[in-house]
């Protein structure tokens, strides 16, 4: 198993209440495999995906990838996971509005600098999910669903050994949602592990499952 | 085509930078406003200092006795350069000559020229005894070969031309045979002559109209060197005594008190500016600190973002470093820059404003005070962006980006 979480739970506060935002959640994902997570709003699903990509720590439970656990890394190690095998595409608008679009798809590389030039991988990575012609425009020009493809353009720049995704269909057309789909469907086909929380239920007929959750729990949609 | 090539970790707070512009420039000016605080007041004191300490070694006198009423004229002469005539009776020299305690007594005949053809300033001749003078004399030796004789002047260092040149005052044309270095005081604007050709002027500026009275044996001012166990307030206070203080028509002046009370007034006023500028600095590097923490809380989600493209916590904290870094070199250079160009161009004016000996430092002093107030300045903006950086360190408030947060 790639990435493996066991009971892991998150409890926050509600006013003086306190509550499960994620309750003894446990999740594995292997190498080319595509996953969906479902649920309501408020169900705890951006929760979950901060703690699998070690932005936030869990109150209880495990985390490993490639079998080495998270609470046995540091800062730089996480980070360095973060930015090398991990691909993480957050909810809602995850660009730098000091960037220009291709500066933002690159700033992976500008973090940790790595031998080859990232800028032709990042021109056909932002030729596949459509928006090349807006390379060297700045975000404040770009429509919602323009500024989402920069980052999945940026996420797979380093070609990561998982995806991980908020809603990255969210504010896309019909059209353009089909074409990211199918776009993280060869990713996965090419080896990489997709992990994507969606609305969308032509994304989970797409899936190799669909998992629900729900006030904080996670289950196999039946 | 696409931008730069290379796109690098420094980069990232350039562009930050450019593409905040008011941000950028609000934090540039408060630590140029720091600079140019820093220079400035350091750069007036060190003028102030220098100033006094060139009229103290030039003024040999321990005691100058002057026509009753006139101890503030001398005291323009010396400390601001503003030329006046005055008169005695010569019989004063002999018997100042024996009173207890006087070791040297020197005569001088003063004639202001308000409106001389070298100079665009009113300029203060001098006439000086050569055969008991010790004041003029020992500061003029490495300039002045010989005796001076009549018709020959020594010129004070802000009057233009230099030795061989000609002068004219009263449309007599006087030689320049030595030229005096800068000191600060009232001497830079000041003509040296022998007390014949000081007479000769006088008697030129009556003959043109010129409202004066010269009498008969007349001299201005008389400068007097003690022994060395006699004291200046002492000797001052017995010839009060002796002379009759009030109606003898001098004034005994302890000159070396106009010196000491504009040291003293001056290491209070160095005192202020020293320590206005160590609270200055204080005060923005805690102007500077809020105005961060204040950025730092609006750019979470920036961070956020960044963390998670896998950016080190060190990575972040140096980030702030880096851009309060350069935010302090601009505003440094610029601060500095400005403090020059408005300052150093107007030391008379500023000269005039406070009305005392003023003297700008040397190159290399100058170059010292540069090099303090820049790293001053350096020092502020990184040295403010520490809380700063050890909240991105140890908080996990960053980590996580909540949408909608922008
Ligand atoms: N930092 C926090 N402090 C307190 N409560 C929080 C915090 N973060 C999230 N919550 C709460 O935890 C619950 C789960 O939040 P989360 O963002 O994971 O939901 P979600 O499933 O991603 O919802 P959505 O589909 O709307 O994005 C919510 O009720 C939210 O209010
Ligand atoms: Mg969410």
């Amino acid at each position: 198993m790639m990435l493996e979480a066991l009971e892991i739970s998150k409890e926050y506060k509600r006013g003086d209440r306190p509550f499960f935002a994620v309750d003894g959640v446990s999740l594995s994902i292997d190498k080319g495999e595509f996953i969906c997570i479902v649920g309501r709003s408020g169900s705890g699903k951006t929760t979950l995906l901060n703690m699998l990509t070690g932005l936030l720590t869990p109150d209880s439970g495990k985390i490993a990838f490639d079998g080495v656990a998270y609470d046995r890394l540091g800062d730089d190690e996480l980070s360095l996971l973060r930015n090398t095998r991990l691909g993480y595409i957050m909810q809602g608008r995850g660009v730098l509005r000091n960037f220009t679009v291709l500066q933002n798809t690159i700033l992976p590389r500008a973090l940790f600098k790595r031998a080859e030039d990232p800028e032709a991988k990042a021109i056909s990575l932002l030729d596949r999910v459509g928006i090349r012609h807006l390379a060297d425009q700045l975000p404040a020009r770009l429509s919602g669903g323009e500024l989402r493809r920069v980052s999945i353009a940026r996420a797979l720049l380093s070609t990561p050994d998982l995806l991980i995704a908020d809603e990255p269909t969210g504010d896309l057309d019909e059209e353009t949602a089909a074409e990211i789909l199918s776009l993280f469907r060869s990713v996965a086909e090419e080896g990489t592990g997709v992990l994507m929380v969606t609305h969308d239920l032509d994304a989970t007929s797409l899936a190799d499952r669909t998992l629900v959750m729900q006030s904080g729990r996670l289950r196999e949609r039946a | 085509m696409y931008g730069r090539p290379h796109f690098i970790f420094s980069d990232i707070a350039v562009c930050n930078l450019k593409r905040s512009p008011f941000r950028t420039a609000g934090l540039i000016s408060i630590v140029a406003l720091l600079a140019f605080m820093l220079f400035g007041g350091s750069l007036i004191s060190c003028s102030l200092f220098n100033g006094a300490d060139g009229l103290a070694k030039r003024l040999g006198a321990d005691i100058l006795i002057v026509p009753k009423g006139y101890d503030q004229k001398i005291e323009g002469i010396l400390l601001r350069g503003e030329p006046s005539a005055f008169f005695m009776d010569a019989a004063w020299l002999g018997k100042i000559a024996h009173f207890e305690g006087v070791r040297a007594v020197s005569p001088q005949l003063l004639i202001a020229s308000l409106n001389a053809s070298c100079c665009s300033m009113p300029v203060q001749l001098i006439g000086f005894d050569q055969e008991t003078d010790f004041i003029v004399e020992p500061w003029i030796k490495t300039a002045l070969p010989g005796r001076l004789s009549d018709g020959e002047i020594i010129i004070g260092g802000a009057i233009s031309g230099g030795a061989g040149s000609k002068l004219e005052f009263f449309d007599r044309e006087y030689t320049v045979v030595a030229k005096m270095e800068n000191t600060g005081s009232g001497f830079d604007a000041s003509v040296f002559m022998t007390m014949e050709s000081a007479r000769t002027a006088a008697e030129d500026f009556i003959a043109r109209g010129g409202n004066l009275t010269l009498p008969d044996n007349a001299i201005s001012a008389l400068s007097i060197m003690l022994n060395e166990d006699s004291s200046p307030i002492g000797t001052t206070k017995a010839m009060n005594e002796h002379f009759g203080y009030g109606n003898s028509g001098i004034v005994v002046v302890p000159a070396k008190e106009i010196v000491s009370n504009v040291s003293g007034n001056l290491r209070a006023l160095v005192t202020i500016i020293v320590a206005l500028a160590a609270i200055l600095w204080l005060l923005s590097i805690l102007i500077l600190a809020i105005a961060f923490s204040v950025i730092l809380n609006e750019r979470k989600r920036e961070f956020g973002i960044l963390r998670s493209l896998g950016a080190t916590r060190r990575k972040l904290a140096s980030l702030v470093f880096l851009e309060s870094g350069i935010v302090s070199l601009f505003g440094g250079i610029a601060g500095v820059f400005l403090s020059a160009l408005l300052i150093l161009p107007f030391r008379t004016y500023i000269r005039d404003t406070i009305n005392m000996p003023y003297m700008q430092p040397s190159v290399i002093a100058l170059i010292g005070l540069t090099a303090g107030s820049l790293i001053l300045s350096f020092v502020a903006g990184p040295i403010a962006s520490l809380i700063s950086s050890a909240k991105i360190r140890k908080s996990d408030i960053i980590d996580v980006v909540r949408d909608g947060e922008l």
